[in-house]
């Protein structure tokens, strides 16, 4: 009975997740061929920068590269930075998770994964210590002012997807940068979003953005501790330890919809965050050390 | 005595030490084997978009998002690929191959101020220069006036004297159309009137 009924309410934030990534890669797939057959402008770019109209959106972090590199602050440019920096301030990482390109690509491959090895979660083969996401913010950053040219608006991964398919539509060709979109979801073979959780700037920086964020995957107290969010969190968190609030939580819901008591649920804060709501409330769990 | 030291010698301040020596090699080889690859692509009839800032601070400045690329309707600007260094990715336009349009559409959708929205007028990716001994005019071979008459400020930035083509860096806003139309090509990528991106060089004062 019990079962019957969770069956009925279980959520299904993976299957909006792909609808929006889908309609998200089909605006840079299909904006290419309105730009050079139809001459429709009205949107323009891919994740580096877009343009619905006269609503700009410019990435937080090629616009701060931008900004430190050339010192000089032009308005439009603060503007356009507004709604993503935003949206990362109350929902956290969401940017990767439900519109980045390369996480669509990569859940696409696990989906393949899962379907070909018949199983239902992805080990991970090699596993490291998550602040180097920091290390990758922060080193970027600096190589950038170092060079005097920022090196991430031109390899980030999320924009070269836009690029070589606007390359190819425009001028029938491939870029040679395109190599890194390939290696990164190599990458993924070994390490589920090995890229997005240690080497990704741009997650860096919205998952610093995010770190006081409101929307959270929180834990309620029927949790049977079956373990299964931590298997099938594709960023190797563990929402069980509280890392589901955690900065580098992407809120993306896997974890929400395998739980099979439904214990986990997003939850719009509004004080400070809680993060060992579940060993506090379950006491005979040892609190473990934090990576 | 000094055996002992080494052996209880932290092993982490070694790693330490060797990452960062690691580093440094990694950044150092950089440095030295990328000094090409920091050299401006801007030359004789390579230009910028209309209202670029000066090649100083381009490859700084520009987020490489290709909007002004998708929005130039004659497919003038073109991104540049790897092989162009810390450069790559920026939008450059072949004059002689296709000339600048001046539509000014480009400027308008830049999002970092790397395009600054100018007018048309205002407009200035370079200065033609005709070259006296390649123009078949100034040879006075025949009467072509064809940069005459496709320069979109004619009697302005290319007026006629006694019959011959002459610029004035008044009102020249370096299109490339004259180029784009020029009959003779001295060699490759060269015609008898080129643009020179003379403002391209301007250093910005911080």
């Amino acid at each position: 009975m019990v079962s019957a009924s969770n069956k009925k309410t279980r959520r299904n934030y993976s299957r909006y997740r792909f609808l929006v990534q889908t309609i998200a890669f089909l605006i840079i797939l299909l904006n290419p061929f309105a730009n050079y057959y139809l001459g429709i402008n009205f949107v323009q770019g891919w994740y580096q920068s877009l343009g619905i109209g006269n609503l700009w959106f410019v990435s937080p972090l090629e616009g701060l590269e931008s900004i430190l590199v050339s010192k000089l602050i032009y308005l439009p440019l603060i503007i356009g930075m507004t709604i993503p920096i935003l949206l990362a301030l109350f929902l956290g990482r969401v940017f990767c998770s439900w519109i980045c390109p390369i996480n669509y690509f990569s859940e696409i491959l696990d989906r393949i994964r899962r379907f070909l090895f018949r199983k239902k979660f992805i080990k991970d083969r090699i596993v490291l210590p998550k602040f180097l996401l920091w290390f990758a913010l922060i080193g970027e950053l600096l190589l950038t002012m170092i060079l005097g040219a920022p090196i991430f608006v031109w390899l980030s991964p999320p924009g070269l997807v836009g690029r070589e398919i606007m390359m190819a539509v425009f001028f029938r060709t491939l870029a040679i940068e395109g190599l890194v979109i390939i290696i990164v979801l190599t990458l993924n073979l070994i390490t589920r979003r090995f890229y997005c959780r240690y080497l990704c700037p741009l997650g860096g920086l919205l998952a610093f953005l995010g770190s006081k964020r409101k929307l959270v995957v929180e834990h309620e107290s029927q949790c049977k501790k079956c373990g299964m969010c931590s298997k099938i969190c594709p960023l190797g968190l563990d929402p069980l330890n509280g890392e589901s609030s955690s900065s580098y939580c992407w809120n993306c819901g896997e974890c929400v919809d395998i739980c099979p008591d439904q214990s986990l649920n997003f939850r719009w804060h509004s004080g400070q965050l809680n993060q060992t709501s579940c060993l506090q409330a379950q006491s005979d769990i040892p609190p473990q050390d934090e990576l | 005595m000094s055996q002992k030291f080494h052996l209880e010698k932290p092993d982490h301040i070694r790693r330490t030490l060797l990452k960062g020596t690691l580093a440094f090699t990694l950044l150092a080889a950089t440095k030295v084997s990328a000094k090409p690859l920091f050299s401006s692509p801007v030359t004789m009839n390579r230009l910028r978009p209309p209202g670029a800032v000066p090649e100083d601070i381009f490859a700084g400045k520009c987020i490489r998002c290709g909007r002004c690329v998708e929005v130039c309707p004659y497919h003038s600007i073109i991104p540049l690929d790897a092989r162009a260094g810390v450069y790559a990715g920026t939008p450059l336009i072949f004059a002689e191959q296709v000339p600048c349009y001046l539509c000014m559409k480009c400027v308008q959708v830049c999002p970092t101020g790397t395009l600054q929205n100018i007018s048309q007028e205002e407009t200035r990716m370079g200065l033609a220069v005709i070259e006296k001994y390649s123009c078949i005019t100034w040879r006075g071979e025949a009467l072509c006036r064809t940069c005459y008459n496709v320069c979109p400020f004619k009697e302005k930035a290319i007026h006629l004297d006694q019959l011959r083509p002459v610029i004035d860096e008044k009102y020249c806003t370096g299109c490339g159309l004259c180029t784009h139309g020029c009959p003779i090509t001295v060699s490759p990528g060269k015609k008898a009137i080129n643009i020179e991106p003379l403002f391209a060089q301007a250093r910005v004062k911080w």
